[in-house]
């Protein structure tokens, strides 16, 4: 198992290395934070003087070797938005609120998926089996800025329940969790049900009623279990596309400044340097929760080989 | 059976390791939280008005109110960034050696009179005596040497977005404790504007790198905290020199979107909220409005192409009905521009002159005339920066297609969009823009868009630009006034641009605050009040 993971972390590296330098020459081609730091009225002398105290100035080669020496250093330079800071500091300013957000929203998620897809998969075609069915596909089909905004005219709005914008939990977190995580218990309910009809076709749960063991007992332990690979599968997806997508969409409805948030501010200015340091982190975090689902199968699943 | 739980186990853990992040939030910003929500309880807290301890511990009469603006400040450092939440945070902490009164006339600030001229690259100021920064330190000629010193620094070093209005400047020097001399590289008429401008620091924060985490100024309010990504706030300054302000504390919180800010106003979360939206107005609960600096103009390419013909630009003019743009698009919270960008506040501003009137018929002979009827016009814009831009530009070329004309309507992504409207060496037919005047001064403006070379202009007449300098270097406002007027006819005369309107800034109010928004877009605390 030790072995394994070095590999993946050495892996897990090329992958953060490849992306963080994709992300430079993209950025580097197409933008230009200097049109954007500066006001409207500034001249093109202002303009130039900007861009070569930022080393903007220089080709695009000498421009990568200073940002690879850089990054060696963990130093990727400073917010050209949120001026004076470093661009990781922003992004461990923000950060904390987008991990809230997708541990709550995935708290909802796991919660009222599982008894929702074991409650379906108890007699497939049954009425229970359809109305759960249907919710869920309603659930994974809605767009979440439709749906954040249906929650925020409802429970905000007219309710006065919850309340947008940075807040303690209890006020203003619920709301933009639940709107992040109905299409993913939609998914994950779906799949829960599939896995446990699947299993409960098996033989070894044949046996198993056979010998009489009760309902609850197959469900819970042995069907659940064995259906867990799929759904844990999905649930590391879930959770990566939540961090990296998104909580960008949700953030910006429900006014939740997160990084999701900061995400389409340094864009929306073309700050390289933000962009940068915000992609090199979801990159590391991406990586490593790839190896904790590798090795959850190994927990959940003893024959899955991981060599 | 241990092990079976194990995953589903450490999941659940996690997630509440989650949450329970969750719970810390709300343990150690509680109190900033409360800010939004106190406003409301304060509602109730009878008649007399509540008392409510500032962060000295000493208490104030008062109420507390909650401001939602649309960005959160990029720093706090006023010497560094040219930001409008920056601006709206530190314009109550800060002060200036000249202000100006809610419509826009230039009075005496932190320094006791307008400046006098001691020769024509020379303004001596004379400085108000007994105020103290909020860290007790004195303010004193030193305190504006440091400021100025601190300024022609970072503009030395390539560090501040703000050498557009300080670069004249070369130095400050100090007479005795309540004199100063700033000198300009060339005549400045602009001077007394940019002092109204310059945040005063003091002497101590001349060479601070970044002032952004401790503001400390003479202003009426002191800064009390700042949450990144959530909110700032301040609290009244007891000590302060002029009028004790009413309001006790004010917190900012920070609202992309409009809808948000809204909703957040309608619930009293909010006691005002910025860039009000001219459809949600009825839906406030209070609104306030003030014919503000916004000119959203098309700037027409004089030189080359189907708009170098001075009577197709007269027909562009006429052919666009202003009235109905203000009417259908800003729901009247606006007037027609009075063909010149300035807003009637600003010095220049030149009332002989009146909006190209709407004549679809003489728009179209015009454009016969000239033999261009029927060819492609290329107009280039962006959606989303500015109010109702998109249906603005798309209302502009429906009535030049009823003029006769095939319009190319582009509207681009903001970055692509200023490309085009900073390409000097080809100028599209037709660039919109809306352009604001933050320091009430009409040079900048004039620079940038009428002043051959200017980063947005499209014309090279001499006669303007001489007109331009001009202005800029007269020292008697009186003739500078003057000399904008005729400036600002040449370039109706010639029809360079089409001037569509001169917005009002809107905001949403709640029931209980009192206030009137001013022409310069200043949001001085100091200047509300709430009802209990």
């Amino acid at each position: 198992m030790g072995r394994y993971i070095a590999r993946r972390l050495m892996q897990g590296f090329v992958v953060i290395f490849g992306v963080t330098v994709f992300v430079f020459v993209i950025t580097r081609l197409v933008g230009d934070p200097v049109k954007f730091m500066l006001p409207l009225s500034a001249t093109p002398e202002q303009r130039a003087a900007r861009s070569a105290a930022l080393g903007l100035d220089k080709s695009i080669p000498v421009q990568f070797v200073h940002f690879i020496g850089g990054l060696i250093r963990l130093d990727l330079g400073e917010s050209t938005y949120v001026r004076g800071h470093s661009a990781l500091s922003v992004v461990f300013d923000y950060i904390p609120r987008t991990l809230q957000l997708v541990g709550l929203g995935m708290l909802f998620a796991v919660v009222l998926s599982i008894p929702l897809g074991v409650l379906a998969s108890r007699k497939p075609g049954g009425p229970t089996d359809r109305i759960l069915t249907t919710l869920s596909l309603v659930g994974l089909s809605m767009p979440q800025f439709f749906l954040g905004f249906v929650l925020l005219i409802a429970f905000t709005v007219k309710l006065h329940w919850f309340e947008s914008g940075p807040g303690p939990w209890t006020r203003n977190l619920i709301l933009p969790a639940l709107c992040l995580s109905l299409p993913a218990i939609g998914r994950l309910a779906i799949v829960v049900r599939s896995s446990m009809i699947d299993e409960l076709n098996t033989q070894y749960v044949k046996v198993a009623k056979a010998k009489g063991m009760t309902q609850r007992r197959i469900l819970g332990v042995h069907a659940m279990r064995n259906a867990g690979i799929p759904y844990v599968t999905l649930l590391g997806w879930e959770i990566i596309r939540a961090l990296a997508g998104y909580t960008v969409v949700v953030e910006a409805v429900f006014n939740w400044p997160g990084l999701g948030f900061m995400a389409k501010t340094a864009i929306q200015n073309q700050d390289f340097y933000l962009i940068q340091a915000i992609v090199f982190v979801i990159a590391v975090i991406v990586v490593i929760l790839n190896i904790v689902i590798d090795i959850a199968y190994k927990l959940l699943d003893p024959r899955v080989d991981l060599q | 059976m241990k092990k079976r739980y194990r995953l589903f186990g450490s999941l659940i853990a996690l997630s509440f390791v989650a949450a329970a992040c969750g719970s810390d939030d709300k343990a150690s910003s509680g109190a900033t939280a409360g800010g939004g929500t106190t406003a409301a309880d304060s509602t109730t807290a009878g008649p007399t008005g509540d008392t409510t301890p500032t962060s000295d511990g000493t208490v104030t009469a008062g109420g507390e109110i909650s401001i939602a603006l649309g960005s959160e400040p990029t720093s706090l450092d006023p010497y560094l960034v040219d930001d409008g939440a920056e601006r709206a945070v530190n314009d109550n902490i800060y002060e200036t050696l000249l202000t100006r009164t809610p419509t826009g006339e230039l009075e005496p600030g932190l320094a006791t009179d307008l400046p006098t001229q001691v020769d024509d690259l020379t303004w001596q100021f004379k400085l108000r005596e007994g105020v103290t920064f909020h860290d007790g330190s004195p303010f004193n000629a030193d305190s504006v040497v440091a400021s100025i010193n601190r300024m022609v620094m970072l503009i030395a070093d390539k560090k501040t977005d703000n050498d557009g209005f300080y670069s004249s400047i070369t130095a400050a020097a100090k007479i005795d404790d309540t004199t100063v001399n700033i000198t300009t590289a060339k005549p400045d008429g602009v001077m007394p504007a940019r002092m109204y401008w310059l945040k005063m620091i003091p002497a101590s924060a001349e060479t601070t790198e970044d002032l952004s985490d401790s503001p400390n100024g003479t202003g009426p309010y002191k800064f009390v905290s700042r949450t990144v990504g959530s909110d700032v706030k301040l609290a009244a300054n007891t000590d302060y020199w002029g009028d004790a302000p009413s309001i006790a504390s004010v917190t900012y919180e920070f609202v992309a979107e409009g809808g948000t800010r809204l909703a957040g106003l309608k619930s009293g979360k909010y006691d005002l909220i910025t860039n009000l939206p001219p459809q949600d107005v009825d839906q406030a609960p209070q609104s306030a409005k003030v014919q503000g600096q916004e000119h959203p103009i098309l700037i027409l390419d004089s030189d080359e192409g189907i708009t170098a013909d001075p009577n197709v630009r007269l027909a562009l003019n006429l052919a666009v009905d202003k009235q109905a743009i203000v009417d259908q698009i800003f729901g009247g919270f606006a007037a027609p521009d009075a063909g010149q960008l300035l807003s009637p506040s600003v010095l220049g501003f030149n009332d002989s002159i009146d909006a190209y009137p709407y004549d679809a018929d003489r728009a179209k002979q015009l454009l016969t005339d000239a033999g261009v009827a029927g060819q492609t016009i290329q107009l280039v814009g962006e959606a989303g920066r500015w109010l109702n831009d998109r249906d603005l530009l798309e209302a502009v070329a429906g009535y030049w297609k009823a003029a006769g004309l095939d319009v190319k309507l582009d509207i681009l992504e903001f970055g692509a969009y200023l490309d085009v409207l900073f390409d000097r060496d080809s100028r599209a037919d037709a660039i919109y823009v809306s352009s604001s005047n933050d320091i009430l001064d009409p040079d900048r403006q004039l620079s940038t868009y009428y002043q051959a070379g200017g980063i947005g202009s499209s014309n090279t007449n001499t006669e303007l630009s001489g007109l331009i300098d001009q202005g800029r270097q007269e020292l008697d406002p009186e003739v500078r006034a003057t000399t904008y007027k005729e400036a600002v006819k040449v370039a109706y005369d010639e029809a360079y641009f089409v001037w569509l309107v001169n917005n009002q800034d809107l905001y949403g109010l709640s029931t209980r605050i009192t206030w009137t928004p001013r022409v310069d877009s200043k949001l001085l605390v100091k200047e509300m009040s709430v009802s209990s």
